[in-house]
Formats: structure tokens, sequence, C-alpha cells
């Protein structure tokens, strides 16, 4: 018993400094002089490599071992006395790790990648990202869970408006800000009801095994658990907060128009925002409180999901930014998680969160690759054009091929074909998605089909970009046909993270069966462990038939746009239009809510300008003309009659003095006059 | 024909009078402490006159070389002034010697 104590103690420690070590190394280099340049770099990922080794160790102590949760007082308010701690189970040292592993190559790359200028300021956010979302990761209370939650907010409002002399990347900044406040509202919210319910903060006694959460009930339109009751629509108010919270974080419809605007930011950035950071924090928000959900919102979760899923699809078809497009099967893949989880596939989408996670990494650090050499060709000729155009590109894969070979796998892995890690976690989602709607109406069909509709469509998306970029011959040679490309895959910085996360997108990382995602120990250690993998035709089916058709979709694409074979839809179309313009979602929001939001302040400025102001005005009139009247009588009466007063005594004064002469003569005389009278009336009476 | 206390009087009367009427006309301190010098005679005379009906101690008679000395006295210090007043403000009109007033 006393091993354990102490065993669990230096895991604890061993945690807590894995989270700490990016926020000191934050401070660090806050505190170091702006031109320390690689220094700074070097700090940050040497801070994240203790990191992962520490979260490594402490993954090897806690995964699939009794959670370890310790807290201490933190304060008390009233009789509710409220604790701060760390709470290691499966989930949090999966993400503890997670983070960190992503964390190290993008540090590494990012020291390659940022001029050496902005580095300071830049590993300055960078680090304090980590620290927040490493702390988010293994805090045990709501209330600090909110409190990281806005910091990952905050530290990535930073990061995407790190170019803030940029307009645009401003103006991302703050689209990702006011969104993820939107969902700050919901999460606070939820937190309020459930502090409302249950009177506790704590994590382990809301959602843990036998935990409140667990023996509240609904009855007779009553939410009931063992410390209060209250209506049932709070524990529905509670869900649309946690959705909320979820859609803005992890960037699902209708909140995810921010995300494809938050590219704006470094592509080291995005690589980190979209792997296992911040659009991670939403399904690890759902790993945490998932034991509140009922059958309803599961489905409401399920279908937010495949729609997301779907329609991010269908836009980035027809994206042409490199890391747009990019961008777009972030919140595709996101959809899945969050439809996987809808679903009651837990365990599947948390691992599908990690195989997204490091290919999705690797295919960010590629595009980083790519548009940093293309940026290379605009600058030494002078040329006038986006580098994360895909169509001034073409032909790469000569001059790059490490980053062609690394963007293939996470390609693949992407498309979710078999050998890498996207395959297991897609199939599994899939598969799980199809046995879900057994048993259940025809409607819950249309779920499972259209995820493997999306499944087809990012086969087709993948192979565009792949096919626009490394194939053919490069675009701007037949504008400039002397051009000369000066391009390589870059330092040992570009290509060592490359490497790392190629090798990390391939199924051995995970499972030792390339073709089974029960087999995945990752997936294991989510699912109860009398989990029993239903056997059904589907096992089979299902991969072989997303395999055939995503190839066959991939053909298709190299037809179109190798071999220039004209099966291709005209451009002008109104699907075109619509994929192209986002599904018109970003104009709605700039027509319908910005607009009415403007409105309102205008209103609300008018009101104030006009009602309030007004109003001070008419005060501040009455009371300068009280005043006015207060100074009048000061002036003319008070002082009026001490002046009167004053006058008076003067006049006697100045009356006196008069006999004061100072003549000697005159005084002598008046005394003579003065004898002489009294000698007189002396005579009289 | 006797000479009574009464026409002593009168005319020590007489030399008071033109006395003090020296003092307040007069715009020249000389002049004024001469007026004195006659005020102080009629006392004097009004002294001896009054004299006459002590004949025993003659206590009139001391009173009046007394007052001669007192009146020689003053007056040595009055010129002292006078002369310092010159000094300072050159003139000896009392009229315009009213720095004292303020």
């Amino acid at each position: 018993m006393t091993y354990t104590l102490l065993h669990n103690a230096s895991t604890i420690n061993y945690a807590l400094a894995a989270v700490v070590l990016p926020l000191i190394a934050s401070i660090i280099n806050l505190l170091l002089p702006g031109k320390s340049g690689k220094v700074s770099g070097f700090i940050s990922a040497g801070a994240i490599l203790v990191s992962v080794v520490l979260a490594a160790f402490v993954f090897a102590n806690v995964w699939n071992n009794p959670l370890i949760h310790v807290q201490q007082l933190w304060f008390t308010i009233g009789a509710t006395p409220v604790y701060a701690g760390m709470l290691l189970n499966n989930l949090s040292v999966f993400m503890l790790l997670l983070v960190t592993v992503i964390a190290l190559p993008v540090h590494i790359y990012s020291t390659a990648y940022i001029k050496p200028a902005e580095q300071n300021r830049y590993f300055t956010y960078l680090s304090f990202f980590c620290f927040s979302m490493l702390a988010l990761v293994v805090i045990d209370s709501l209330v600090l869970l909110y409190a990281f939650w806005e910091l990952v907010g905050f530290s990535s409002y930073l990061l995407i408006g790190f170019w803030f002399t940029k307009d645009s990347a401003v103006q991302a900044n703050k689209k990702a800000f006011i969104m993820n406040r939107i969902g700050d509202i919901g999460l606070l919210s939820a937190i309020i009801i459930l502090f409302a319910q249950f009177h506790t903060f704590d994590l382990v006694q809301l959602f843990g095994d036998n935990g409140l959460v667990y023996r509240s009930d609904v009855q007779n339109g009553m939410w009931v658990s063992p410390a209060g009751q209250m209506s049932e629509v709070w524990q529905y108010v509670a869900f649309i907060g946690i959705f909320l919270a979820v859609a803005a974080k992890s960037a699902q419809f209708p909140l995810h128009t921010w995300l494809p605007d938050a590219m704006e930011g470094p592509t080291s950035v995005s690589a980190l925002i979209h792997a296992a950071t911040m659009v991670a924090a939403g399904v690890f928000l759902l790993g945490r409180v998932y034991p509140m959900f009922n059958v309803y919102e599961l489905n409401t979760l399920a279908i937010i999901g495949c729609f997301t899923a779907f329609l991010a699809a269908t836009i980035a078809l027809t994206q042409n930014d490199l890391k747009r497009i990019l961008a777009y099967s972030t919140i595709s893949q996101l959809g899945y998680m969050i439809m996987a989880m809808g679903i009651n596939a837990y365990a599947s989408s948390l691992f599908h969160l990690a195989t997204h996670a490091f290919f999705k990494c690797l295919l960010f650090l590629c595009a980083g690759v790519i548009i940093h050499e293309v940026q290379h060709i605009k600058d030494e000729h002078r040329l006038d054009i986006d580098p994360q155009n895909i169509l001034y590109m073409g032909g790469l894969r000569k001059k790059m091929p490490l980053t062609f070979i690394a963007t293939v796998v996470g390609c693949l892995a992407l498309v979710g074909l078999p050998l890498t890690s996207g395959y297991l976690s897609k199939d599994s989602i899939l598969i799980q998605a199809f046995e879900w709607s057994d048993g259940k109406s025809a409607w819950y069909k249309i779920v499972p089909v259209s995820i493997l509709l999306t499944s087809c469509l990012t086969a087709f998306y993948v192979a565009r970009l792949i096919f626009k970029v490394f194939f053919g011959e490069f675009k701007l040679k037949e504008i400039l046909p002397n051009i000369h490309l000066h391009i390589s895959d870059g330092s040992w910085a570009f290509r060592i993270p490359l490497i790392f996360l190629s090798l990390c997108c391939l199924f051995p990382l995970f499972s030792l069966h390339p073709l089974l995602y029960e087999h995945a120990w990752l997936h294991k250690g989510f699912v109860p462990t009398d989990y029993m993998a239903r056997e059904s035709i589907y096992h089979t089916i299902i991969p072989a038939a997303i395999n055939i058709a995503s190839i066959f979709v991939a053909y298709w694409a190299f037809a179109v746009y190798i071999q220039q074979r004209k099966l291709v839809f005209s451009q002008t179309n109104f699907l075109f239009r619509l994929s192209y313009h986002h599904w018109y979602i970003d104009m709605f929001y700039q027509q319908i809510v910005v607009k009415a939001v403007l409105l309102l302040s205008n209103g609300f400025f008018w009101f104030d300008r006009t009602i309030v102001d007004g109003f001070l005005h008419l005060l501040q009139r009455i009371i300068s003309a009280l005043s006015g009247i207060a100074a009048w009588t000061d002036r003319y009466i008070v002082d009026g009659t001490l002046l009167v007063i004053t006058q008076l005594v003067k006049l006697i004064g100045d009356f006196f003095r008069g006999f004061q002469s100072g003549r000697v003569q005159y005084y002598l005389f008046s005394m003579l006059a003065i004898v002489l009278a009294v000698f007189i009336i002396k005579l009289l009476i | 024909m006797m000479i009574t206390l009464t026409y002593y009087l009168l005319v020590s009367a007489g030399l008071f009078s033109i006395g003090l009427y020296i003092i307040l006309s007069k715009k020249n301190a000389i002049q004024i402490l001469i007026g004195i010098e006659l005020m102080l005679n009629a006392a004097i005379l009004n002294l001896i006159a009054f004299g006459k009906f002590d004949q025993l101690k003659n206590s009139g008679q001391t009173f009046a070389l007394f007052t001669i000395v007192l009146a020689a006295a003053s007056t040595a210090v009055a010129l002292a002034i006078v002369l310092n007043v010159y000094r300072r403000y050159r003139t000896i009109d009392p009229g315009k010697v009213n720095q004292l007033k303020d």
C-alpha cells in the first residue's frame, strides 16, 4: 500500500512537471530579450522534449491501471468546498501523451520555419498554448477546466494573429476568439447547471464510476439526482451548453467558420491547433462529460457530426488554398469524431482523435514546407502569386521527394487506406455507425450512408490535392518558361518531424494487426472490459467497399486532373458555387448575424447616445442651473452683505482716521476746543 | 493803588492765551517753543502771585524756581528734538512732520 502511494505520488509529480514545464519555458521566453532568436526555440523545444518523456512515463504508469486522483482544498464558498487537483485516468494520460508527442515535432519544425527575429514571441505563445492544453487534460474540476478552456482559446487567439500586421490575420483571430466565446458561454452555463444540480465541480464525483451523473435520472419530467432535482429542461440546456462549447472549439456546424480563417496563423501553429490541441479539446470535453448524455442528445451529436463531416468535405472539394483544403478536412474529421461519440463509439472517437492528430499534423507540416518553398520561388522571381494556391503548383514530387512521400502517407491515412493508422480508426467508426443504425428505423441509415459518402469525397479532394501539387508540370513554367526552381525538402528541422510523423501514421504504432481495429491497444483502453466485438457482416463489407470506392475516386481524380479528361463538371453550376463559397455560411453570418449585431449595436449606441447621455446631459444642465443660482446667491447676497459690512467699517474707520492727522498743533487745537466746549456746556447747565 | 491778585492773574491769563495762540498758529517749532515758554511763564507768574499767601515757607517762589529750571531743561531737550527733526526732515514745520499718524 505504501509502495502504491509513493508510486502514485511520483506519477502525479511527473505529470505536474510535464504540464508546468512548457509554462516555465514560456515565462523564460517572455523574460528573454526580444532578439534572443534561436535560443527561445531551444528552450521551448527542450521543455516539450522533457514533457514528452515525463508524459510517457506517466502514461506507462496509469494506462489501464486504476485512476489516480489527488486534490486539495482550493477555497470555500459558504459551506461548499471547491477542490483543485489532478485526475489521471486513461483519457487524461492518453491526451497528455498525444499533445506532447504532437507538440514536439511541431516545436522542432518551428525552429526552422519561423524567422529567428520572431522566434522569441512565437515560442512564448506556443509554449503557453501547450501548457494550457496540457493543463486542460489533467485537471479534475469543472472550474479549472473552464479556466484552461479559456486559456486555450486565448493562446490560440495570440497564435492565429501572430502576424498581426496582416489585416486578414487580425480579422481571423478576432473571428476565432468571438466564436470561441460563444462556446465558452455554453460551457459556463453547463457548468453552472451541473453545479446547481450536483453541488460539486469534481469530475470524479460527477462522472466517475457510480458517480452522481450515473445515479441521476429523469422521472416524471424532473431531473433527479442524489443531490437535488430540477426540471428536465435544464438537462437539455446543459447539453446545449456543452454542445456549443464543443462546436466552437472543435469547429462543428454551425460554429465551424473560424477554423478555415485560422489558417492565417503560421503553418506550424495550424498543425498544432488542428492536430492535437485546440480542436481536440472539444472532443476531449465530450469524453470527460460523456456519461451525462441521454439517447436524444447522443443522436443530436451524431447528426451534427455527420452533417459537419459531409459539409466540410464538400467544401474541401473545390478550394484552391492548400491550407484551406486541409482545414476543411480537419473539420470533416472532427465531424467523424463527434458523430462517433454520438453513436456510442466512444473508443473509436478517441482512437480517431489520436490517428488524426498524427496524420493531420504531418499534412500541415508538409503544407508548411511546400508553402515555404513556393514563397521562396515567389521572392526569388518577384512574382505576384499566392504561395498557398495549389493552382500555381505542380510537379513538385521530383524536387521534394521526402515531402511528397510524407504527404502521400498522410493522405492515405486521411483517406483510410489499409496499412495506415487512419484505416483502423476510420473504419472502426464506419462499421460502428452501420451497427448503430441496425435495428432502428430507416431514417437512421442516413448517418452511416452519408458518412460513407463523405469518405469518398475525402478520397477525391485528397487525390486532387496530391495531383495538383505533386504531379504534372510546375504551372508557373507555362507562364515563365525559363524559371529555375531552387527548392528542396529543407533542413533537418523540416525532415526529422516529417519522417517521425510519417512513421506514426502507419499501423504498427496502434495495432499489430493492420486490418482489425479491435486489436488496437488504444481502442481497447477505452472500451469496457466486457466489451465483445459483434462480428457482423459489416466488418468485412465496409472496409472493402470504402477502399474500393476510394481507389476508384482517386483514379477518377487522376483522370480528371492529370490526364485532363473532360469528366469534370462545369465550374459554374450551382453545386460548384455552393462548395466554392463554403455553402455561403460565412456570407450568411456576414449578412445576417454580423449585420444584425451591428444594427443592434448601433441601436444601443443610439440609445446610449440619445437617451442615457441625454438624461445625463439634462441632469447636468439642471445641476449647472442650480449651481448658477447658488453662485449668484453667493456672489450677490452673501458676498454683498459682507461687502456692505466691510464698506461700513471702512467708512467708520476712515472717518476716525481723519482725526489722526499726525499734526501736533491740530491735536492741541482739538483739545482746546473740547475743553472750551465742556466749559461752555458746564456754564450753560 | 494796590496791585491786587486779580491783575496778576489777568496778566498771567493774557500771557497764557498769547502762548496758546502762538502754539496753535505758528508754523515754526522754535516759535512754538517760545509759545510754550510764555505759557510756562504765565504759570510761574501765577505761582509767584499765589506765593504772597505763604510768606513763611515761600513755597510759591520755590516752585517758581523749580519750574524755571524745569522749563530751561525741557527747552534744551525740545531744542535738541527740533534739531534732530530738522536733520531728518529738512523742516521744522510741525504740520509737515506727521509720520506718526499711521
